[in-house]
Parts: structure tokens; sequence; C-alpha cells
């Protein structure tokens, strides 16, 4: 994918990873590990988003040392949507 | 650039984040640092701000009586009728030390925000001569948390300052030699000394660094972070009333209901809690779901050296009947350790746990952080003077100008733009139309200047001359302050007001440091014209080109 895009593309595309795709990323974690975390509903909710602070800051460095678009994206992406999905059915049944 | 961020080993893109993000986030988390470190002192700048408060003052906030609290929680009731009987939000502050007179505030339906000084005798408006209207030291506080952008400034700072997390973490990485460079500074060595300035003042306070910009994405964490709390509740108040303990949130029904005398609420409130009230508040005033809540005395001696917040103690009424809805007393805590945890890490990132000891350290590393990201700054110019890197292609010089442009601005431009609010504060008129306003705008304008005056003169001229600048508006602070309202730095000592005597001694033991750089630049400059008189030249044509 990063062959046939322009090298300013490329490197917006990545910026973009970080920013927006390290934070979907993040949420997802957050809504999943709040789901299945045995704590009070607001312990655990203030818990994940105050750490949610290191999985954002880890992601975004973590973009950077991949360094290709294509792969940050699906990284990023991938794992997030069974994170969603579980969390979001979980909390919902619960 | 292409080689080092796809084909570079892992350092080396760590390197390209460090510089460019550094770089781009710098100018704002350097207005971060400043106007945060000075806020620190916030009260102490709000209490030289207002001078006339102090010298007609006509009650003693410390003796007051209770009958003497609930008269002028009932003139403060009588005027916010007045000026607003259906609305969003009342609050009646009751006079405090620092403001030793009634402070009312108020919220439309659209939450547009009010406010009034009244009296705390008569109940009447405060004449303007007795009354100095400004935002004082809060000014830095809002340019600090949200640029005096609102929500949206909120949003920019946490984005900024996650910058500064992924920076700091970055240079961490790329910092290989990162104990031997804790002892390595060396003077007077161009580029080499700016690199050694920007490691040691990173590496000392690295961990303040890291602690100040996490606490601070964490006091906004509800914002920042709220993904999971939406997928828990349907609206973010049931969540904070489930957190807090307290009776769920109630929208407004949109049925009249006049709110009962506060008198009694604020009698039954101090009772229960069993100390005075500061505020009583509001919530939905004219509407059947209005609340009204008490809230105790905040006691320093009581909180001092203690990193879980106590808490002053609340009541909640309602406030179409005056029933009481729930308390909770001073002192007691909420059982819950992630709740505590986020407290704790907003009474670091607040520095008032430990009285001036503590704001003074705190007021120090901020500076230090602001110097670890203006030298961070310079040295990407500093090392792009000497040899372009030609990362904009034909356009290069054109960006470089700009960035030096931004960099004069941000740094020494904010500087001049701080302490001319000061300045503002002495020179316009106190009839003036919303004059706390006015004064953050000519601030912005004061800054605005700087800029323009970055971009028409010569690079090495422009940080000369606003250093220059900066360094007479502190020195002359005292000297103006004397003028314009007759008090003096001396009487200050004498009297031993030290909480404004600190204000102008830190303004000339500033100005003096400002001014010794300016001396150390020239002197600089000249020796290496005297050196090596072409690289001077060739040096001297960039700056300017």
């Amino acid at each position: 994918m990063h062959m046939t895009l322009p090298y300013p593309a490329r490197i917006a595309l990545l910026i973009l990873a970080a920013i927006i795709g390290g934070y979907v990323f993040t949420s997802a974690a957050m809504i999943f590990f709040s789901a299945i975390l045995p704590m009070s509903r607001t312990g655990v909710l203030v818990m994940t988003a105050l750490l949610s602070f290191v999985v954002y800051c880890a992601a975004i460095i973590w973009v950077f040392a991949v360094r290709d678009v294509g792969r940050a994206w699906l990284g990023l992406l991938l794992p997030s949507i069974p994170m969603l999905v579980i969390g979001i059915w979980l909390t919902e049944t619960v | 650039m292409e080689k080092v961020l796809e084909q570079g080993n892992f350092r080396q893109s760590m390197s390209w984040l460090h510089t460019w993000g550094g770089l781009v986030a710098g100018w704002v988390l350097f207005c971060i640092f400043l106007t945060g470190a000075i806020g620190v002192f916030d009260d102490d700048i709000t209490h030289w701000m207002n001078p006339e408060q102090k010298q007609t003052a006509v009650v003693d906030p410390a003796s007051l009586t209770q009958s003497e609290r609930a008269a002028m929680v009932e003139m403060g009731q009588r005027y916010l009728q007045e000026v607003m009987p259906e609305g969003h939000f009342w609050a009646i502050g009751l006079p405090s030390e620092d403001h030793p007179v009634i402070r009312l505030f108020w919220q439309d339906m659209q939450e547009n925000p009010g406010a009034q000084l009244l009296d705390p005798l008569k109940g009447e408006p405060l004449p303007a001569e007795q009354n100095r209207q400004t935002e004082g030291g809060h000014h830095f506080v809002h340019m600090h948390f949200e640029l005096h952008a609102g929500q949206a400034g909120i949003w920019l700072v946490g984005f900024f300052t996650m910058i500064m997390l992924v920076a700091l973490v970055s240079g961490i990485i790329i910092h290989r030699r990162i104990f031997k460079d804790f002892f390595t500074l060396r003077f007077s060595k161009g580029q080499r000394s700016w690199l050694d300035a920007h490691n040691v003042s990173s590496v000392i306070t690295l961990p303040f660094q890291l602690m100040i910009a996490y606490t601070g994405l964490a006091v906004f964490v509800a914002v920042y972070m709220p993904a999971a709390m939406y997928v828990n509740y349907q609206n973010p108040e049931d969540f904070f009333s489930e957190l807090f303990e307290e009776p769920p949130h109630q929208a407004e029904t949109g049925i009249k209901a006049e709110v009962v005398s506060l008198t009694n609420i604020l009698l039954q409130g101090e009772q229960l809690l069993g100390r005075p009230a500061s505020f009583v508040t509001v919530e939905h005033p004219g509407d059947s779901s209005a609340r009204a809540r008490v809230f105790g005395l905040f006691d320093p001696d009581e909180a001092f050296g203690k990193l879980v917040s106590q808490g002053s103690g609340r009541a909640m009424f309602n406030a179409t009947n005056g029933q009481l809805m729930h308390h909770r007393m001073p002192g007691q805590v909420i059982d819950n350790p992630a709740y505590s945890a986020q407290q704790i890490m907003r009474r670091l990132h607040f520095a008032n746990y430990g009285g001036y000891t503590v704001r003074w350290l705190y007021f120090l590393l901020g500076l230090a952080g602001a110097v670890m990201i203006a030298s961070g700054s310079i040295l990407f110019m500093v090392k792009r003077r000497q040899k372009s890197l030609n990362e904009f292609g034909r356009q290069t010089a054109r960006v470089y100008r700009g960035i030096e442009a931004l960099n004069i601005a941000a740094i020494t431009g904010l500087a001049i733009a701080c302490i001319g609010f000061f300045w503002i504060n002495r020179l316009l008129p106190l009839d003036v139309d919303i004059r706390a306003v006015r004064e953050i705008q000519l601030f912005f304008l004061l800054w605005f200047g700087t800029f323009l005056h970055a971009v028409l003169r010569p690079a090495l001229s422009a940080w000369r001359e606003q250093l220059l600048l900066f360094a007479s508006l502190c020195l002359l602070l005292p000297i103006l302050n004397w003028i314009t309202t007759g008090d003096q730095l001396i009487s200050y000592i004498v009297n031993s007001d030290w909480r404004a005597a600190g204000v102008e001694l830190a303004a000339l033991l500033l100005g003096l440091l400002a001014l010794y750089s300016v001396r150390h630049l020239r002197q600089r400059q000249a020796r290496q014209q005297a050196d090596c008189p072409t690289r001077a030249t060739i040096q001297a044509q960039r700056g300017i080109s």
C-alpha cells in the first residue's frame, strides 16, 4: 500500500493512524476491560480511563515504530473490533 | 527525511517523532507551561491586581457571625431574583480573605455567564472605583487549561499534552547517555550548549514533567476519555451521581416554581456540617427541579500535607420546599480507590497541598519545563541556521523563517504579553465597560504585536529587542505600581504584605535574568564576528533571509 502513495500522503496517513486509530484502539480497550474486570462499575470506569493515557501513548509510539501505513491502521483497528463487540455486548447483557 | 522515517532504525524514527512532534506542539506547550507556572500564584496575583478591594473592605471575613452571613445570602438572593428569576444556575459567594465582598455568579438558560460583586453591608453593586474588575491571576490559569477558548480549548490543551507525553517517552528512548548528560552543561558552545541546556533541563526535571503532563490529563479524564462511560450510562450525569453517591440528576421540568428563602437553607446546612459556609448555589432556579447546595468553608490547615482530599462538606436541598436531600460531612471520603487515585492526581497537579514551599517548587519546576520546551524549539532552528536540511524542498528557507518567527513570538512574545498583563491591569481605567474582558483582549493584542515584530525584524534582532522589552517591563513594574496606585514595594515589605511584594520581587528577578541574557547574546555575537567574520556573515544572512 505505501509504495503506491506519495511520501507526504503516507506521512499524513501515519499521523492520522497514530491520532485517530490510536484513540479508537484506546477507547475499545477501555470498553472491553471495564466490562470484564471484577470491580464496582464506577471504580472500573475511573480506573480504565486513568490508565487509558498509557495505552494511547504506547499506541502512538507503536505506530511510529512500525512506520507502515497499512500495518499501522490494521494493527490498531483489527483488535479494536472484537474488543468493542464483546465489551459492548457484555455491558448491555449484565 | 524519507530515509529517516521509513528506512531508519527504531531510534531514528523515535528521533523523527521527537523532533517534529516537539516542534509542532512546542509553541502551545510553552504557553501551557509558562502560564501554568505563573498560575501557581493565581490568588497572590489577584491580590496584587485588586489593590482597592483591600483598602475599601468593610467587613472582616474571618469574624463574620452566622446571622451576618444569613443577611448576606438574603441580599444576594434578592439581587439574583431581580436579575434572573429563571435560569440555569445561581451562586452566592460569602466574603473570604481574598474577596471581602459578596460575589454573585449566574448562568441564563443558554448557560451564558454573568457576575456581580455586592457591598457586604448594603447589598448594593460595588462602585467601579472600589473594585478593579479583573480576572487577576485566574487569567493565567484559564490560559493554562483552556487558552480562553472554552471546551474547544480544553480539548486543544489535552491534545498537545498527549503530544508532550509522547515527546517525553520518545525523548527518553533516543537519549542514550541519559546519566552522563545529567552532568554535562557546556556554556558558550553554540549548538552544543543549546543541546546541553535542553538535556539538563529535561533530565533533571523529568519525573516532574511526566507527573505534571499525566496528572493534567487525569484532571479532565471524563472529558478526554468518555467512551466506556457512554457505553455504561445514557447520561453522564447519572455516572457522576452514582460516583458521588448523590441522588440522581434531575432534568428541568418546565414547571415554574419559586426558590424558597436561601437563608433557612444556609442555616440548616451550616448546622448540619458544623462549620461556616463558603458558597450557596441553586441549580435550575425558577423551575420545579431546582436544587440548592451549601458548601462548607475550605480549611487550608486541615488539607495541608494531605493528598487524598478530605472535602469541606456539602449539603443538598430541594430548593422549592427547603427539604434536605443529601449531605456529605467534612472529611468524609468517598469509598472508591480509583476515584481517590484520580483525586490524588488532581491535587498533585493543583499544587495546593503544601503551602508556599510546594508552590515555589512547582513554579521553578514549571519554568524548567518551559526552558526544556523553549530550548528544544531554539535547538531545532540553531541546527538548521548552520546547515539547512532541506526538508521542504525549495520552500525550506521560507518555512525556516516562519518557524523562527513563531519561536520568537511564542517564547519572548508570550513572556512580554504576560508581564504586559500586569501593566494593562494598572493602566486600563476603572470605569471601562466589561473591563475584565478588555484586559484579556489587550493581552492577546499585545501578544499578536510581538508576532508582527518577529516577522518584520531580522531574527537575532527580534530576539534581542523582545528580551529587552520584557526586561524593562519587569524592572519598571514596581515604579508603575507606585505611580498608578501609590503602593510601593518598600511599603509592601514594611507592612509584611509578602503576597504583593512577592509579585514585584519575582518580576525584578526575571527582569535581571532577561537583561543578563541580552548581554550574553550580544557578547557572543560580537565574539563570533571577531573570530570568524565570514561564517558570522553567512549566519547573519541566514537569520535575515
